[in-house]
């Protein structure tokens, strides 16, 4: 599973702080902390309290890729700023996200198209998040269906089944990984899949625990990736392991050293 | 419907190995060789680069092979007791692209000669051969541990080849290589897992060390177990295109030495089905690194010169550029 | 697995017209891809959907039948690109070609003799191929039945004349020859002479955009049972058609390319010549047509084919019991191993090359090592003393000593006790053997 590095996020004190005052050095502290850990991709999001989003998503994106070499994943609801990101990215970058809803498609499809992106595809409509693995698959191959029409190829899609936290909606679990099972079934290439990872334990005991046995479940049913924390040693070390139990990294005594240096 | 024709795109690709060294660069070898750096499959041009052909090291020894067939001795028999000469031969004649130099006198069963007694023998090699050489102890781990140290030494900015680190015995060899500036085999037992954590154990005890690497995967003669070796080669190789930096390094194989101690090649009577015993020798061995050729060995070390030729002429053909 | 809900929607009319009883086609995609409706619910969808909807279904790589009887040869029906990722399943199927125009009968008996046996395994060559050299329709129809008189061998016809073809198969139609070949020239009567007597064809392009056209077209005349050659005779150029031949076949359901593959050798000197057909027996070919009919050449690339088609899952074992390395005599040294069959073999080997002619035990413990045997409970001091008692070598020999394998040095004390021999520990690894022999037995 690659993990998408989640620090870089406008709603932690210090990245907003970096932002206002275009202070580069926690963005790219962060950027290399969680580059050295194996993540294999930064999400930048500018948070919430950015008055002008266009042009710190162009200054994130700018800061972030002198400092590290991985892909970025541009992480806003404004497409105008993922639009503005997309310009000065140097290397093929993801959109963070769309929903299956047919004018934000279009948008967000077309931008794919034309800067050679993935995209991260919610299966939720105007309606919300289904509950039955079943609506959830309808959704996703929406998602496929527009996808494939704007000239992205299928397997540039990552569609996330949307993870509800383990006190809320806990009867969302099983859904997700049925969800997860099926959505490889869509296409030929499939679309892959990822989830914002922290969700399923937000205001719940145990974060992290919860964060790294979802993750080595989901995994098990098909999950490519997730938006992380990056620096949780503990997931790293879940997920190196994951992947050897699922014959996709050949084992070695030092699996895990080799999963987390992967960068270096 | 027309054709699309499929070509994978890898994430990564095999390390490229420098082998010997010139003049300019510390040694005395007239060219240096390169192997690996392969961005894809065996012999698959028309997907990616295939930088280095792959290579034939001829064995050379210190002592007279008493055991190698009739039928092979009559290539060696002039030269036999003068590896210097020996050596020269392979390459003049027979075409070999690198000498493997084996010191079997240090064997305590044979000669169990010391490092002071080999050191000359690889001086003279050296300076009658101008191509890079791979060296080999005895086989006897204790043995091979004292002497490696001393031969490493003398041929210090040579870039010699040396074999072989284990994972159970990898410092002695490692460190010879550090510390004189050679290059490395990592020999594992036809496990992969052990091949990559030896690298690792490598790479440990020097960074710069894991540029220097090929690993011998152990290969098992044809119809002895080949095909263990063949599909972790594969394995290997396919992991090394897809990230896995740790197996992503040149192979070795030594053909001949498997492959001669089996009936097929060294039977003369007992088999009537079995044919004449110098032709059904050398086709084994060719067979060998034929089927290896595929699976992505780099080096092959072989003996028999009319094996080699056959070999080189195949690898010529298997060099053709296939694209669509 | 049939086709994705892409694929299907693809097909559909995308008029969302709720015939069917789903609201959008895009529904009735995905309601089909799960099976749980059916084409025929949609009132709108062509031809093109339908076959494709059911080659899908198919195998990657159709099987094919060449000959009769029990030496039927069967190919194709592969679904690997590496053999490490689940195995391979039908040989390569090796063919010795024969000209019309020499002597037929000589070289066919001569095929014949090429039997080799080596470890517990008998090889033989698969066919025999009747080459048209003579470019004369009666000298091949006399090849064909002289070769078909003198070996129960499957036979190729290999021509591109019509007439010569329809002679020989009217000699040998009921051996069920593989017909060689349908070219673009001559398919449209290949492929009927192939029906009438219910034979494989081999279809042959001139590269892979014009064997994919021909292979169309003889499917639209109705027939499957096909072989396909990509034309290209160099060694590298056959190694990058047939990789993309099964790349095609097996990830991208490629329909005209679904068959078992053909190759020729051609180099003239006949150890090249083996080097080259061992690269297409290594690479996706279902059959291998070559000139040398020497021993020497063919019993490696026998015993190749026989290693790199076996099963990555399957332990191979050796038939367990007693086996000798020489002509053993009373005071021979007895040796004890798994049936393991590299394990078995190594030890066989090692031992073989210490000269002393000597006794194995090889102990049944389903065709696993050593360690794993002794770890697993299956190589245990008792059945190890049963087998000695069993196998009866207390008759062969006139001593009481065997050696075990050093690994189980543990087991010694609890053998002696057990079967009542002395117990030597041999070395751990087979390599020792030597050094073991030379201090024990010389």
């Amino acid at each position: 599973m690659i993990i998408i590095g989640e620090r870089i996020n406008g709603m932690f004190r210090d990245i907003a702080k970096a932002i206002r005052e275009k202070d580069p050095k926690p963005v790219q502290e962060w950027a290399q902390k969680q580059e050295a850990m194996g993540a294999g991709y930064l999400d930048l999001n500018v948070g919430p309290a950015v008055p002008e989003r266009v042009p710190a998503m162009k200054w994130l994106v700018e800061v972030a890729q002198e400092a590290s070499k991985l892909p970025l994943c541009l992480d806003s609801t404004d497409y105008d700023a993922i639009e503005a990101g997309l310009e000065v990215c140097k290397q093929p970058a993801m959109i963070n996200s769309v929903p299956a809803i047919a004018d934000k498609m279009d948008r967000v499809f077309t931008l794919a198209q034309k800067f050679d992106a993935e995209v991260i595809g919610l299966a939720m409509s105007e309606e919300g998040i289904p509950k039955d693995a079943e609506s959830r698959v309808a959704l996703s191959m929406e998602l496929v269906a527009n996808c494939d029409a704007y000239g992205v190829p299928v397997d540039r899609l990552y569609i996330d089944p949307l993870v509800l936290p383990a006190n809320v909606g806990q009867d969302h679990g099983p859904e997700v990984f049925e969800t997860l099972r099926q959505i490889k079934l869509l296409s030929d290439p499939p679309p892959k899949t990822t989830v914002g990872l922290s969700n399923i334990s937000q205001g719940t005991k145990n974060r992290e625990l919860l964060n790294r046995t979802f993750a080595v479940m989901a995994m098990a049913c098909g999950l490519d990736s997730a938006i992380a924390d990056a620096c949780d040693e503990e997931l790293v070390a879940a997920v190196a392991t994951a992947r050897v139990i699922l014959n996709m990294d050949i084992y070695c005594d030092s699996y895990v050293d080799v999963f987390r240096n992967q960068n270096l | 419907m027309a054709v699309e024709i499929m070509k994978e795109k890898y994430r990564s690709s095999v390390r490229e190995v420098v082998l010997g060294a010139t003049k300019d660069e510390g040694g005395t070898r007239s060219h240096t060789i390169k192997v690996g750096g392969e961005t894809t499959l065996p012999f698959l041009h028309f997907e990616g680069d295939i930088p280095n052909r792959p290579v034939v090291a001829m064995e050379v020894w210190d002592v007279v092979p008493e055991d190698w067939p009739a039928s092979v001795k009559g290539f060696f028999e002039d030269v036999y007791n003068d590896p210097a000469a020996w050596a020269k031969k392979c390459v003049d004649e027979y075409g070999a692209d690198m000498i493997a130099l084996r010191f079997k006198s240090a064997d305590p069963d044979l000669k169990d000669a010391s490092a002071e007694d080999c050191v000359p023998t690889l001086k003279k090699v050296l300076e009658a051969v101008g191509v890079p050489l791979i060296v080999y102890g005895c086989g006897k781990t204790e043995k091979d541990n004292n002497i490696i140290g001393p031969l490493a030494e003398a041929a210090e900015g040579e870039n010699l080849l040396l074999g072989v680190a284990e994972q159970e015995n990898f410092k002695p060899v490692a460190s010879a290589a550090m510390a004189s500036k050679h290059s490395v085999i990592a020999q594992s037992p036809i496990d992969i897992n052990i091949a990559k954590q030896l690298n690792i154990l490598i790479s440990e005890l020097s960074t710069p060390l894991l540029e220097r690497i090929v690993i011998d995967p152990t290969i098992a003669a044809l119809g002895y177990g080949i095909e263990y070796s063949y599909s972790i080669m594969e394995r290997a190789r396919f992991g090394a295109l897809n990230g896995d930096r740790m197996l992503a390094m040149p192979m070795i194989g030594n053909v001949s030495q498997e492959v001669w101690s089996k009936k097929e090649a060294f039977l003369e009577e007992g088999e009537p089905t079995w044919g004449d015993q110098a032709e059904r020798s050398l086709a084994w061995e060719a067979a060998t690194s034929m089927a290896l050729l595929q699976a992505g060995m780099d080096i092959l070390v072989m003996r028999n010169p009319e094996s080699v030729k056959i070999v080189k002429k195949q690898i010529d053909d298997l060099m053709q550029d296939n694209s669509y | 697995m049939g086709l994705t809900g892409l694929e299907i929607f693809k097909h559909l009319p995308k008029t969302n017209c709720k015939e069917c009883g789903f609201p959008t086609c895009l529904a009735f995609a995905m309601a089909l891809a799960n099976g749980k409706t059916s084409l025929d619910q949609c009132p709108d969808v062509s031809e093109e959907a339908k076959e494709a909807l059911s080659s899908a279904a198919a195998p990657p790589i159709r099987l094919v039948k060449i000959g009769t009887g029990d030496k039927v040869i069967e190919i194709g029906d592969e679904t690997e690109i590496f053999r490490h990722d689940k195995r391979f399943n039908h040989p390569t199927a090796v063919t010795i070609a024969v000209n019309d125009n020499e002597d037929v009968g000589t070289k066919v008996e001569t095929v014949n003799e090429l039997v080799f046996e080596r470890v517990g395994q008998r090889y033989e060559v698969d066919m025999v191929a009747i080459i048209n050299a003579s470019g004369d329709a009666a000298t091949f129809k006399t090849a064909a039945e002289t070769a078909a008189a003198k070996t129960d061998k499957n036979i190729t016809l290999v021509t591109d004349d019509v007439g010569a073809m329809e002679a020989a198969l009217g000699v040998v139609a009921d051996r069920k020859p593989l017909i060689y070949a349908a070219d673009k020239d001559n398919y449209e009567k290949m492929t009927e002479l192939a029906k009438a007597n219910g034979c494989t064809l081999a279809v042959k392009g001139e590269d892979l955009n014009s064997l994919a056209e021909l292979v169309d077209k003889v499917v639209a005349l109705g027939y499957k049972e096909l072989v396909i050659d990509p034309g290209s005779r160099e060694t590298s150029k056959v190694l990058a058609d047939m990789t993309q031949i099964r790349r095609l076949a097996v990830r991208k359901k490629f329909r005209s390319f679904g068959y078992p593959t053909i190759a020729f050798t051609t180099k003239e000197d006949l150890r090249e010549e083996m080097l080259q057909a061992g690269v297409y027996i290594s690479k996706f070919s279902g059959i291998v047509v070559l000139k040398t009919d020497k021993k020497e050449h063919l019993m490696p690339l026998l015993s190749w084919r026989e290693n790199l088609f076996t099963d990555p899952q399957k332990p191979v074992a050796v038939e367990p019991g007693l086996h000798e390395v020489g002509e053993p005599t009373a005071d021979s040294p007895v040796y004890i191993t798994t049936n393991f069959s590299l394990t078995y073999f190594l030890v066989e080997g090692e031992i073989d090359s210490t000269r002393i002619p000597s006794y194995i035990i090889s102990v049944d413990t389903g065709g696993i090592s050593v360690l794993t045997a002794y770890a697993d409970n299956k190589f245990t001091a008792e059945k190890i003393a049963a087998d000695i008692k069993a196998l009866g070598l207390e008759d062969k020999v006139n001593h009481k000593k065997a050696v075990i394998p050093g690994g189980v040095a543990v087991l010694k004390g609890k053998l002696e006790d057990e079967s009542g021999w002395d117990i030597l520990v041999g070395p751990r690894e087979a390599n020792g053997i030597q050094k073991f022999a030379k201090s024990n037995f010389a």
